[in-house]
Order: C-alpha cells, then sequence, then structure tokens
C-alpha cells in the first residue's frame, strides 16, 4: 500500500475508528493508543490491501481487536463509564425535577447496555448508536448476517428485560 | 406517528428486522415526543433518547498531528564517516602487526642460518681470542677451586685408612 493510498483511504476514517474504540475502552488516552497501534497495524499488513473489500471494516476489526486485548490485559473495569452516566445531559429539559429524572434513567440505560456481555455491547453500540448497516457489522465483527442479527435481536431483548424493570419501579 | 405504526415498528426494532430508516424514524419518534405515552411504548423511550444523545454526544478530537506520517531520511554514505575510519583503523593495524611478524621472522632465519658476525678478519679473530681467554680464565678459576678440594679428599682417605 503506498503513502498516497493510507493518506486517502485510512486516515481519513480516524475519527470514526476513534469513535469506536473510544465507545469500547470510555477512556481517551486508552483510545488514542489503540488507533495509534492500529495505524501500525494496518500500515504493516499493507500487503493485504489488494484483496480488501471493504478497508474501514478491516481497521475497525483492527480496532476492536486490540480493545478487547486492552481490557483483558488491564482487567478493565468499566467504571468511568458509569460516572459519566451522571454527567450526561437530559434531553429537553422542562424543569430541574424533570430534568434530574431524565438523567437518572440515562444513567440506567448506559449501565444496562455497559453490563451486557461484549459481543452484544459492540453490536448494539455499532448499529443504534453509530448507524452502521447489518453488512457493515458483519464485515468488523466477521459474523454472518444471521449470526448478527441473532446477537442483535438478543442483545435488544435483554436490554428490553431490563428496560421493563425499570418501568415497574415508575420510570419512564 | 399513529401509535399503531410505532408499535409495528417496535416490535420489528426488538426482533432486529428493522432498517436504518426505520430505527431512525423510531428514535425520532420517542426523543420529540411530549406527552405521556401508552404504558406498552413508555419501555422502549429512555433506549431511544439513550442512543440520541449517545450519536449526539461530542468525543474528544483525535489531535491531527498524530497523522503525519514522516519520511524516512535517506542516510548518505558520508554520514557513516566514523564507521569507515574505524575499518580501516582496523586494517591498517591487522597490516602493521602482520608486517612486524614477517621481519622478526626474517630475523630469527638469519641469525639461524649464519650471516657472519664481524666482516674483518682481524677483530673476529682478536674477538675470538678474547672470549676464548675468559673461558680459559674461568676454567681456571674453577679447577684451583677444584684443588682445595681433593686435599679434603686425600685428608678423608687417611683417616680411613688409619681406622682400618
Amino acid at each position: 500500500m503506498s503513502l498516497e493510498l493510507f493518506h486517502s483511504q485510512v486516515l481519513p476514517i480516524r475519527p470514526k475508528l476513534f469513535r469506536f474504540a473510544f465507545r469500547l475502552l470510555n477512556n481517551e488516552e486508552d483510545a488514542k493508543d489503540i488507533i495509534q497501534d492500529a495505524l501500525l497495524k494496518v500500515w504493516h499488513q499493507q500487503e493485504r490491501m489488494p484483496e480488501l473489500q471493504n478497508m474501514e471494516a478491516w481497521c475497525m476489526r483492527i480496532v476492536r481487536n486490540l480493545a478487547l486485548d486492552k481490557l483483558k490485559a488491564r482487567a478493565y473495569r468499566n467504571t468511568e463509564g458509569l460516572d459519566r452516566a451522571g454527567e450526561m445531559q437530559a434531553v429537553q429539559q422542562q424543569s430541574p425535577h424533570l430534568a434530574a429524572e431524565q438523567q437518572d434513567v440515562m444513567g440506567r440505560v448506559h449501565r444496562i447496555i455497559s453490563a451486557l456481555p461484549e459481543k452484544y455491547r459492540t453490536i448494539i453500540q455499532l448499529r443504534d448508536m453509530d448507524g452502521f448497516s447489518y453488512q457493515e457489522i458483519c464485515d468488523i465483527l466477521d459474523l454472518t448476517l444471521s449470526e448478527v442479527k441473532i446477537n442483535l435481536h438478543r442483545a435488544r431483548k435483554t436490554v428490553r428485560e431490563q428496560l421493563q424493570n425499570l418501568h415497574v419501579y415508575g420510570l419512564q | 406517528m399513529d401509535y399503531n405504526k410505532i408499535r409495528s415498528l417496535l416490535e420489528k426494532y426488538w426482533e432486529a428486522a428493522t432498517s436504518l430508516e426505520e430505527e431512525a424514524r423510531l428514535r425520532d419518534f420517542f426523543v420529540r415526543h411530549q406527552h405521556p405515552l401508552p404504558d406498552d411504548l413508555r419501555e422502549a423511550a429512555p433506549l431511544f433518547r439513550y442512543c440520541q444523545l449517545e450519536m449526539d454526544r461530542e468525543l474528544p478530537a483525535v489531535p491531527e498531528q498524530e497523522a503525519r506520517v514522516l519520511p524516512i531520511s535517506k542516510a548518505w554514505p558520508w554520514q557513516h564517516w566514523m564507521k569507515y575510519a574505524a575499518v580501516l583503523l582496523i586494517m591498517a593495524g591487522i597490516g602493521f602487526g602482520l608486517r612486524q611478524q614477517r621481519i622478526k621472522h626474517g630475523q630469527l632465519i638469519a641469525a639461524e642460518f649464519g650471516e657472519d658476525t664481524y666482516k674483518d678478519p682481524e677483530v673476529a679473530y682478536k674477538e675470538t681470542q678474547k672470549a676464548l681467554q675468559l673461558l680459559a680464565r674461568n676454567l681456571n678459576k674453577g679447577t684451583a677451586q677444584m684443588e682445595k678440594l681433593s686435599y679434603f679428599n686425600e685428608a678423608t682417605e687417611k683417616v680411613k685408612a688409619a681406622s682400618y
């Protein structure tokens, strides 16, 4: 892969890669490190470039693998994300009371999603927050279409059950 | 939007059968809806609002300077002059050592297979005489000491003879 190709195809997707890494790790510095490592890895594997159909998905897959390695290596605790949940701004703040309630609900949803198994969490993030198509998720996670749909269905089902519990306690 | 349409879309959503456009419509509905929702729709509202918040969230920017790819500077031959100097020095040292060894070896061979020490026969004769005289003198010194020993021998012989 030439330097021009690297500049034109890989560097423009850095913000997207960073966003993905940041969501997985919930830590800015770690996400930056992961992006650096991923770009190096892409550069070192430049001979694979011609056989790749989806460059972006390949880069995302590298980022995901590196992020998972980091999570395993550091026995990462996703507490930063939980702390951050409290900082979320509620939508349509009509009154302080309503705003506080909505902020609390957002924090609970964040905890529900963070508590999902890694595969479910990643699929929900890719689909519902990053807006990737099913096919793109297949390429990124190296899964078949039916596997992606099944995992997404299970992930949403788990979230739904948890949300129903919230609803039982009177929150909306 | 009609609640029934939302219900059917929501069912598709939970089954992971919605398209991106349908999911965007659902998100839009739940984020914008102001009035109290029917019970069966209420459970989904926090999830869609959370997703919208996450989509809108400003993430820290990736520093631009990290994207720079530094060109590899070409190393010119004269940038390594110390290496070349060291190699030359080592080669000169080895050459000098070999030359010294060869000279020493030549001298040893010459000494063994005899060139004369003196070119002038007269001088050689005199030096030989001197050397022989020195030898004779020292030999005589030795024999003089041996004569003293012979006195003791004679004395011991006499004592032996007398004791028998």
